[in-house]
């Protein structure tokens, strides 16, 4: 069946995936989804806990800032199986985002804190920069931050926000507290079972010391960030479709219509055959993406995430939908599992580029040569 | 001492073929618009390659071959194709000279190998007939003992290249089991200058006569051309498939295709059409991830393993995409699409209907593209029957 295949020299990789398992079975991911969406809640904060416990939000992190210095290599093995286990608490989205941006970043008290928080799960980070924007004005003794970002992950439960504001000489990243004068925040419901929030900052005073990542090096970094991320998610939706496919084949091996098992028929093997086609190319996309990733940050690895992260959203969502179909009514209940699959393939393939955005990026970088 | 290839560094292996083309390709030769050119249109590359020990690449080098393990052989496949070096009748090098190898009498070897290698005998493949295809084992002409010799009735089709080959290896039923129909399959070796024998091209959608009928009436073939045992011929026939069923599999198709798509976009201006680049990048993507999954397996073999039956997804894919890019060339064709005849672009031509009808094929042959995947839903998918 589908996988990641990487040389696991010292066994990390395999302890990846057993430490993902064992937590899986205190916290089963659908489950864990029900109850947060049943709390009406944006995340679950006991998870979270268990989670940083594991390691798993400062994997990517140096290990000067608390964290455990992995590589891609690592992180998509765990990506892949948090998909697979359907735990849906924002590993890419925050750890892997905010871990490239605090290894990236010039020696800061602030920045330091907030990794050392991200590492141990003392504090929830949540990033504020991508739907919409915020101007930042420099003051006397800081910055003003005015402005509003939508779909912000972790906003409610979030202890800080790191929220990118636009300076005089380009974009920085701003380390805001939450609950601070002048900060106001609207949830909405997100298909994967969570709350996204829309930030507003109404002339929020951050002092000069909240200055995490100054405008010299933001953009680089960012760019860095946004391809480690993708990579991430990309290998989370693969995870994701192996799941769902195995899921339908369980399915319908054992529903019997007509005499035998519905999986005994032409008609349902092709289609599960296509399904697994396409996840096989999902998961040697996502291998080739940690290869180039790891040989170097190049044009060669950018463009092999692009392609990672729209194959696999692809697949992820196309097999996830086929999957509910083949579950006949029973995919349509909310009962059923694999509607969550479904919903939480859609949420990562929409994040940080569908694929045809993702696509044309390739094809613009690949022909700008 | 013969060279261990093997053991040459890949680079200097690239460098040592690459040299060899250019000195017995000649430039007409290379990058040819058919597919299947017959033996007397290349014999002179065919002899080449012979003549410097390069044209058997897998045979053990006892045999007069390279003794090429799987990494070596890719490397091999690969460059041939990036050099543009045309198909020549390959059935005997590929499919008799291993079949012998491994399940040929010491007489076998000895009349047959060397006449591959010089050219003397060109060979073609006998399996399908009219009413077996996909259902090989269906296969009804048959080989009755007849003193010393079996006497061949019935008809073979789609078998490439038989009107320039002058030996067919067949598939012949020699007894019938009710039960296991691919029991009592005998493979045998016939010289098709026997009397009885006729071939008929067929010529194909694309113009050309790549294959043929081939008609058996009363043929004596001696017995001693069995290949393995009689009845046996099933798994003597497919024993010789081994690694070399990744190359079903190879993006080579569609790269082709792709080059041909972005030469005609070019001159159309097509890749300022956001439409059109939205479909391209599409098409764009799925042979860049196909290399990654073509990697995968070709890794497999690298390590010195063995592929397993997944293998399959690669030939469907290639195939499909193969042909998904050839219909996008044709609709950027426009109103030339009405042509037989190659596109003009400027100084160059685009053979944009000769790629669309050419990619008709892969999906069929080779197993056909539903075949494999009933054989992925039992073999991998292990889904119940």
């Amino acid at each position: 069946m589908p996988q990641l295949h990487f040389d696991d020299g010292d066994g990390t990789l395999e302890m990846l995936r057993d430490s993902v398992a064992a937590l899986a079975a205190h916290h089963p991911g659908a489950a864990s989804l029900r109850a947060r969406r049943e709390a009406g809640a944006d995340m679950d904060r006991e998870l979270w806990g268990a989670m940083a416990e594991a390691g798993w939000t400062g994997l990517m992190l140096s290990e000067a800032l608390g964290g455990s210095g992995l590589g891609p290599r690592e992180q998509a093995v765990l990506s892949e199986a948090l998909g697979r286990a359907l735990i849906c608490e924002p590993v890419a989205g925050s750890a892997v985002f905010l871990s490239t941006l605090f290894n990236g970043a010039p020696d800061n008290a602030e920045g330091a804190r907030l990794a050392s928080g991200l590492a141990d799960g003392s504090l929830i980070v949540a990033r504020a920069w991508r739907n919409g924007t915020v101007q930042a004005r420099a003051d006397g003794d800081g910055f003003t931050l005015s402005g509003a970002v939508a779909h912000v992950d972790q906003a409610q439960g979030a202890t800080d926000f790191l929220v990118m504001g636009q300076c005089e000489g380009g974009p920085a990243f701003f380390s805001v507290p939450a609950g601070i004068s002048g900060l106001g925040l609207d949830l909405q419901r997100s298909v994967d079972g969570a709350l996204l929030g829309t930030l507003r900052l109404d002339g929020c005073h951050v002092p000069a010391t909240g200055l995490v990542i100054g405008p010299d090096i933001c953009a680089p970094l960012l760019e860095r960030a946004v391809a480690a991320t993708r990579l991430a998610l990309a290998a989370e939706l693969a995870g994701i479709a192996a799941q769902a496919l195995q899921a339908t084949i369980d399915y319908t091996t054992t529903r019997i219509q007509f005499g035998k098992p519905i999986a005994s028929f032409q008609a349902i093997q092709h289609r599960l055959v296509d399904m697994w086609s396409d996840a096989e190319l999902a998961f040697a996309a996502v291998n080739n993406a940690v290869e180039e990733a790891e040989a170097g940050e190049g044009r060669a690895a950018a463009l092999a995430i692009l392609a990672a992260k729209a194959r696999a959203g692809d697949a992820a969502v196309s097999i996830c939908r086929r999957a509910v179909h083949l579950h006949g009514a029973m995919g349509f209940t909310d009962e059923c599992d694999i509607g969550l699959f479904l919903k939480r393939a859609i949420s990562l393939n929409a994040m940080l580029g569908q694929p045809e955005e993702l696509r044309l990026a390739f094809v613009n970088l690949e022909r700008a040569a | 001492m013969a060279t261990d290839w093997n053991a040459v560094s890949d680079d200097d292996f690239r460098q040592a073929f690459a040299r060899l083309v250019e000195d017995c390709c000649p430039p007409e030769l290379r990058f040819m618009r058919k597919q299947r050119p017959t033996f007397d249109e290349v014999a002179v590359f065919y002899h080449g390659l012979a003549e410097a020990g390069w044209l058997a690449p897998t045979w053990p080098v006892e045999h007069g071959g390279m003794g090429l393990g799987p990494a070596k052989h890719m490397i091999y496949v690969e460059e041939w194709g990036r050099l543009g070096g045309p198909r020549i009748p390959d059935h005997g090098i590929g499919l008799v000279g291993p079949l012998l190898i491994e399940h040929g009498t010491e007489e076998q070897k000895a009349f047959h190998l060397p006449r591959i290698l010089s050219g003397e005998h060109v060979w073609c493949q006998g399996y399908s007939e009219p009413n077996a295809g996909s259902d090989l084992a269906s296969l009804r002409t048959a080989a009755v003992r007849d003193g010393d010799a079996f006497v061949v009735n019935g008809q073979k089709i789609w078998t490439t290249l038989a009107h320039c080959a002058n030996w067919i290896f067949v598939l012949v039923r020699t007894s019938r089991d009710e039960k296991v129909r691919q029991k009592g399959i005998t493979v045998l070796l016939v010289d098709m200058r026997s009397p009885g024998v006729r071939v008929r091209p067929i010529a194909n959608l694309r113009g050309e006569t790549d294959f043929c009928e081939v008609f058996f009436d009363d043929v004596r073939v001696p017995a001693e051309n069995v290949v393995g045992e009689i009845d046996q011929g099933w798994t003597v026939a497919k024993s010789v498939l081994g690694h070399e069923r990744i190359f079903l599999g190879a993006p080579t198709r569609p790269e082709i295709a792709m080059e041909r798509l972005e030469k005609l976009a070019r001159a159309r201006g097509a890749f300022d059409d956001p439409a059109f680049l939205s479909r391209y990048a599409k098409l764009r993507l799925d042979l860049y991830d196909l290399g990654s999954a073509f990697e995968r397996h070709a890794r497999i073999l690298r390590e010195g393993g063995e592929l397993g039956a997944d293998v399959s997804m690669l030939k469907i894919f290639t195939t499909e995409l193969y042909q998904r890019i050839t219909e996008e060339t044709l609709a950027l064709a426009g109103e030339d699409a009405r042509l037989f005849d190659d596109i003009a672009t400027g100084n160059d031509r685009v053979d944009a209907m000769n790629l669309f009808l050419d990619a008709r094929a892969p999906a069929i042959f080779g197993g056909s593209n539903e075949i494999q995947r009933n054989i992925l839903a039992k073999a991998v998918l292990r889904l119940p029957s």
